[in-house]
């Protein structure tokens, strides 16, 4: 794109500088940066002009309208946005969840990057350490929004819980960091149950938390039965397993015994909501792509044709067509007599199977990029059907799908927003409910309240997007 | 034991699997009789093994049934088909006790019977049949699409381009718009476009904003823009500028031969525009003026609107909503494609000093084009999808317009599958044209 310039000092500026396109703009004296940057010919010249007037006259359009604007409406409806219409006496729980909910980030994110960071070391590639600067350069768009968030309230405690979130977040990444390999290596089933207690504390344990903790420790017994890189005897592997179970028993016992009530999630809204509706989705959402993607690809042709038609089916029509049909068919499924789910749980069951088929699909191309000669490999080594798909290429598989994993949280994270259309209370339904308050109704705050509920989704696809990039240079996709 | 044994047997089990799926179809079905036929597959497969062993065959180099991967396959597909079966069976005999509760009517005879629905800017009445509400949203959906992703792309590729620009302040405004409405839902997007225009522009009844001497007209109800009224010769002028269209064909595929016969520039976009506009005007005066531009018009009530075109409000957000967003995604495609082509491909245009305008039409975009076909035909499928959202803000498309048909307590089940039919047909015909296209694009050879 850059007209070649020929004169000798900018060629020696080239070659000195490494041939590093970048490098020589930033050191060039302002005036010859603006002639080489903004007017190197007419065309680009008026581009600037009209540019610059332009940008000019929308900032001073945003600054007025912001200095004429009353905020009073986000002020007033704040706990609405964030939290719904959760109930006022119960924000402890609240606020108990959220730092449970750091702290599955924390420890999960430490223990990875430390797991990272020592593979690299091992292999002998450029290893980084995670610097706290670096994080908060990762992560300031979130932290940005969330004191932006808090700074609308007018009373303490949303100003405590939120320093308290952000200490928890940096213990216990630390502690993630800095615990042994051993612990570090079964991050993901501690965070999850971490994640799990931190819904609990809403839910109370009277649900399917239980049941959660069960199927997490059960997986967790078969992951320990299938550690091939520890070596150790029968033996080993039977105390480990069965560590994991008995662990897992008492934890679902004690759940099962404390019998704390709590909100099920219909009484939750808000970002809360939409977030919490998210990483549900997606991750029960996950389990059955995997599987719809090994029947996509399977040789038998029944199995096959009902993954496809699931898969196609759920890709071509919208979200919103098949969240009218979870209002107002769906609970025509159940049998009768009865009692229907509420509307919210429908609607879940329905944004799981949306994300499995959209899973599927990720899944497949990552099944896809693994070479033939592994899956032929494993084969030749003695390998039957099942173990192959297992050991060699899921795990490949996975690892290179997990950018646009992430990528599809993102989108489901933004199409949550399609629930207000089914009158659930996640925010941007909120935005309406605090337009429709007698004080405000029929002032057109909706110019307000949409910005606002739009900065929140921003923050948080904006870092995630970011980090699916960042993870795709990491990983190498699509250079290897 | 040949191979063309091992064939044979291979098509034996599939026929049985065949067989046993037809029976299990067509038969009431339960956890009986799926381990029923789980044991009939079992029988049948030994006794098929049995009797090729007393043909007294090698049967040395067969592993163990329990491990052979025809029967595991078998048994998986007769498992998979009867577990499927169960359950939609348990779902479907669910639907039948719910609807017969309920009383609800799964015929189509309701497509026949009045809508009680109107839509606005369209003819529709209340006597109206269903069908033709829903007929009257498809062809709205349709508006939406065939306006609003030609727009996207232009739009798109023009910002894609523009991120790569050396003009650091185009880049950065391209970079700004991309990242920042990319990230937002769409149904935020176009909520956002809704709530401006309603807020930036006056009610209809308090005196519109009437821009170019009035040509066009815009309050938050309405946008009104100049079109063209045919008068008493139109119909036939039409038809004649139709066939001025086929001659400038005609003249764009003859210039197009000189040029590869002789080498003679061919201008022939300069040639076909000429000789549509040469006859049009041609005509024109003959016919001493076919058309007249018309003026949009609106009352002091702003409730009556006459000439010019029309767009309804709610229209027009999620027509600038969809655009802003898809415009994001499409211009993230056309960047990514225009890197992806190889550096020495600019660089020999460069050399051969080629001006960049004309680097990018002839050498760069043709080439990225072939890579972002693909990818951008996903695009127009979640621009089609995504028309659905105009439910939110009550423009009356397909999905709109169902639900509106809910409320006049029509049968939902099959609504909704009508909804998700039109769109799975929408999404057929778009992929299949793309499909087309796409291959015609990509490189023949090697």
């Amino acid at each position: 794109m850059n007209r070649i310039d020929h004169s000798a000092d900018a060629v020696s500026a080239m070659i000195t500088a490494g041939v590093d396109k970048g490098a020589p703009s930033t050191k060039l004296p302002p005036g010859q940066w603006m002639k080489k940057n903004l007017f190197n010919n007419w065309y680009n010249s008026a581009i600037t002009v009209v540019m610059g007037a332009l940008i000019v006259a929308l900032l001073v359009g945003v600054v007025q309208w912001i200095a004429n604007t009353d905020f009073a409406i986000i002020r007033k409806s704040l706990r609405l946005f964030m939290i719904g219409q959760y109930p006022r006496d119960e924000l402890t729980r609240l606020w108990v969840s959220f730092l449970l909910m750091a702290a599955t980030l924390g420890f999960t994110s430490g223990a990875t990057a430390h797991n990272a960071y020592e593979d690299a070391l091992e292999k002998e590639l450029p290893a980084e350490r995670p610097t706290w600067l670096g994080l908060l350069r990762r992560f300031w768009a979130i932290v940005a929004i969330l004191v932006f968030f808090v700074s609308f309230a007018r009373t303490l405690p949303p100003y405590l819980g939120l320093a308290a979130v952000f200490v928890t977040l940096v213990v216990t990444r630390e502690l993630g960091w800095r615990l042994p390999r051993a612990v570090r290596d079964r991050a993901p089933f501690i965070g999850t149950g971490l994640g799990i207690t931190s819904f609990l504390a809403i839910a109370g344990t009277g649900g399917l938390g239980r049941w959660a903790i069960g199927i997490l420790f059960a997986a967790w017994t078969v992951f320990e039965i299938g550690r091939r890189d520890v070596p150790s005897d029968h033996r080993g592997t039977a105390i480990r397993a069965g560590a994991a179970l008995v662990v897992g028993g008492i934890a679902f016992f004690i759940v099962h015994a404390l019998g704390i009530e709590g909100y099920g999630w219909d009484d939750w809204g808000g970002l809360h909501l939409n977030i919490f509706v998210t990483v549900v989705g997606l991750g029960l959402g996950l389990p059955f792509g995997i599987l719809l993607a090994l029947g996509r690809r399977s040789e038998l042709p029944i199995i096959k044709a009902a993954s496809v038609l699931f898969i196609e089916f759920v890709r071509g029509v919208p979200l919103i067509s098949l969240l009218l049909f979870s209002n107002l068919m769906l609970g025509l499924f159940f049998p009768l007599g009865s009692e229907l789910p509420s509307e919210l749980t429908l609607a879940m069951i329905v944004i799981m199977g949306f994300s499995a088929a959209y899973i599927a699909e990720i899944v497949r191309g990552g099944l896809q990029s693994v070479p033939k000669g592994q899956i032929e490999a494993a084969q030749a080594s003695g390998l039957s059907p099942g173990a192959v798909q297992r050991l060699v290429v899921l795990p490949q598989a996975l690892r290179n799908v997990i950018p646009a994993m992430v990528g599809q949280f993102i989108s489901l994270f933004k199409d949550t927003s399609l629930l207000s259309i089914i009158g659930v209370i996640e925010i941007l339904n909120v935005s309406a409910i605090a337009n429709a308050q007698t004080e405000f109704i029929g002032k057109g705050l909706a110019v307000v309240t949409y910005p606002f509920v739009a900065l929140a989704f921003w923050a948080f696809a904006y870092t995630m997007s970011k980090e699916s990039r960042r993870l795709e240079t990491k990983l190498g996709v699509g250079t290897r | 034991m040949n191979r063309r044994t091992v064939n044979t047997w291979g098509q034996t089990l599939g026929l049985a699997a065949v067989v046993m799926t037809v029976i299990i179809l067509m038969g009431t079905f339960n956890v009986v009789t799926m381990a029923l036929a789980l044991l009939v597959a079992a029988v049948v497969f030994f006794v098929l093994r049995a009797a090729l062993d007393l043909t007294g065959r090698d049967r040395s180099d067969r592993p163990p049934a329990y491990r052979d991967v025809k029967v595991i396959a078998l048994g998986a597909q007769i498992f998979a088909v009867a577990a499927l079966h169960t359950f939609l069976a348990y779902l479907w005999q669910n639907f039948k006790d719910r609807t017969d509760d309920i009383g609800l009517n799964l015929s189509f005879d309701f497509l026949d019977q009045p809508g009680g629905i109107t839509i606005a800017d369209n003819p529709l009445s209340a006597n109206d049949q269903v069908n033709e509400a829903i007929r009257a949203g498809f062809e709205n959906t349709i508006r939406i699409i065939i306006l609003g992703i030609p727009l996207a792309l232009v739009v798109g590729t023009l910002v894609g381009i523009a991120r790569l620009s050396s003009n650091w302040l185009l880049q950065k405004i391209a970079t700004l718009y991309v990242e920042a409405f990319r990230n937002i839902p769409v149904l935020v997007v176009i909520l956002i476009a809704w709530s401006v225009y309603l807020n930036a522009l006056p009610p209809a009844n308090e005196g519109s904003r009437k821009p170019l001497g009035g040509w066009f007209i815009f309050n938050n109800s309405r946008f009104s823009f100049p079109s063209i009224k045919g008068l008493d010769n139109w119909e036939a002028y039409r038809g004649l500028m139709l066939v001025a269209l086929l001659i400038a064909i005609g003249v764009w595929i003859w210039r197009t031969y000189v040029f590869n016969e002789t080498g003679t520039p061919h201008r022939r976009t300069l040639w076909s525009i000429g000789t549509f506009v040469g006859i049009g005007a041609v005509l024109f005066v003959a016919f001493g003026g076919p058309f007249e531009v018309s003026k949009p018009f609106v009352d002091e009530s702003g409730r009556i609107y006459t000439d010019g075109l029309r767009m309804q409000m709610p229209f027009a957000a999620i027509f600038t909503g969809l655009v802003v967003y898809t415009a994001t995604h499409i211009s993230e495609i056309v960047r990514g494609s225009i890197l992806a082509v190889h550096k020495g491909q600019d660089e020999a245009a460069n050399a051969l000093a080629l001006s960049g305008i004309q680097r990018y039409r002839f050498v760069i975009l043709p080439q990225a084009l072939r890579i972002a076909f693909p990818p951008l035909i996903n695009q127009f499928l979640n621009f089609t999808k995504n028309s659905s959202l105009a439910i939110a803000i009550g423009f009356a498309e397909v999905t709109a317009v169902i639900n509106n048909l809910f409320g006049q307590s029509q049968p939902a089940p099959q609504l909704i599958l009508i909804l998700m039919l039109s769109y799975l047909v929408l999404s057929l015909i778009l992929s299949v044209i793309g499909n087309l296209i796409n291959r015609r694009l990509q490189l023949v050879g090697r």
